[in-house]
């Protein structure tokens, strides 16, 4: 009997994968969606976008100073306390990126991957794109600004972010992401971790023109909490203009939030755009890419 | 006499001058015939519809890539070609129109000297051909 049903079981895999076959032949290849997005970077967030594999990005982003002094600093353009990230991202294969940039505030180190699990597809097989992003960052100040007990893992923070998004119409691609934020050291008032959501989309205008927004959200969570009572960080709401070629990529914007680094800007944000000039900032961004 | 010499030095320097503008600024060669493999000579567009989708895609892609030194109708007066050493060709000619649609495929993608490969960067057949289209649609 035993082997009956062995037999059996051989023989209904063998059918099995003689059906798989022949449905791959008539199936129609559905191809991913062309360009959701210009670039990988959307003001303060990623997208879906990954460079073609063995492609060499550098990413240059600035934060200018307030815009409440208007023109005595041409609206924050020439204030001081700008902020400044340098950063290179490779991309090894055509949906894996991974990236080093060191930014200004806190001379934050921070070593990223980008993986696009899933690409939204023409026929809409697949209704939507998912993209992961995580990193991690080393805070690179001298050893005093870490207290009296320093070890050096009170210098490390991490990042890890959860990105859908659709392309809808030719003009109009949208995501929607969570993310989670974790510092191992903060001041004692503060949380190590926070849950972040957040919205973001492209309108796209003309062939080489876009308005980007993005409305990223730290959440008010008081069950992961160590604190009784506290603030969450501020939203940070920015708009962009942005324009891009073949091989850059350029993006000009206002926003709220000023740690270019995003796992600063859902824990520390204190910029609230309810406040007007005083609290939002131009900043832009200027990507190359280098193709091997 | 210091009236005279200032006289005859203007005259000289206006002669300097008019002699100067009868020399070029150096021009752009033209190009060398191209080699094309054969196997590109026969290729033939396998879209036969121009959809609305692929005449976007053409537009955009020309904006992104191209524009920059084909200039915006094509006759090769981009803000990128005056650098160029060759002349990167009016695409509104019948000269250019005439030739294959293969021989402008491999022109365009494999490219050579100044015209980069952009095999990589224009990955998608699709693509690729959307681009053909658009540039014929360039001819006067």
């Amino acid at each position: 009997m035993k082997k009956h049903i062995t037999i059996l079981l051989i023989l209904a895999m063998i059918s099995s994968t003689l059906f798989a076959q022949n449905e791959t032949e008539t199936k129609e290849i559905d191809k991913p969606v062309r360009y959701v997005f210009a670039s990988g970077q959307l003001i303060d967030n990623q997208t879906s976008e990954i460079a073609a594999k063995n492609t060499l990005e550098w990413v240059i982003e600035h934060r200018f100073g307030t815009m409440d002094n208007g023109t005595t600093d041409l609206f924050g353009f020439y204030a001081p306390g700008a902020n400044i990230r340098n950063g290179f991202n490779y991309s090894i294969l055509d949906n894996l990126q991974v990236g080093y940039g060191l930014t200004l505030k806190n001379m934050y180190s921070d070593f990223n991957v980008k993986y696009v699990a899933l690409k939204q597809t023409r026929k809409n097989t697949i209704p939507v794109f998912v993209t992961i992003y995580a990193n991690m960052a080393i805070d690179g100040r001298n050893e005093d600004a870490f207290g009296t007990d320093y070890k050096f893992s009170n210098r490390m923070s991490y990042f890890s972010q959860l990105i859908v998004g659709r392309k809808f119409t030719h003009w109009l691609s949208m995501q929607a992401h969570t993310s989670f934020t974790h510092f191992n050291a903060v001041d004692q008032d503060m949380n190590h971790d926070v849950i972040g959501v957040g919205f973001n989309g492209r309108v796209n205008f003309s062939p080489q023109s876009s308005i980007l927004f993005q409305y990223d959200i730290p959440l008010k969570i008081q069950s992961i909490s160590e604190q009784r009572e506290f603030d969450a960080a501020k939203p940070n709401l920015g708009i962009a203009y942005e324009v891009s070629t073949s091989t850059h990529t350029f993006q000009i914007y206002v926003t709220s939030a000023n740690g270019i680094l995003p796992q600063d800007n859902y824990l520390y944000n204190s910029f609230d755009f309810t406040n007007g000039a005083s609290d939002l900032m131009f900043g832009f961004t200027i990507t190359r890419l280098w193709g091997f | 006499m210091k009236k005279n010499r200032i006289l005859s030095l203007t005259v000289i320097m206006a002669g300097m001058f008019m002699m100067l503008s009868f020399i070029n600024p150096q021009e752009q060669t033209q190009h060398a015939p191209w080699d094309i493999p054969q196997e590109y000579l026969d290729k033939t567009n396998p879209y036969d519809e121009y959809s609305s989708d692929m005449k976007r895609m053409g537009k955009m892609l020309w904006s992104k890539h191209c524009k920059s030194c084909h200039g915006n109708k094509g006759e090769g007066d981009g803000p990128k070609a005056r650098q160029l050493e060759t002349f990167p060709g009016d695409f509104t000619t019948e000269a250019f129109q005439n030739q294959t649609d293969g021989a402008m495929y491999y022109k365009s993608f494999v490219g050579r000297d100044e015209m980069p490969n952009y095999e990589k960067k224009i990955a998608d057949e699709e693509e690729r051909w959307a681009l053909i289209y658009y540039m014929r649609d360039l001819k006067k």
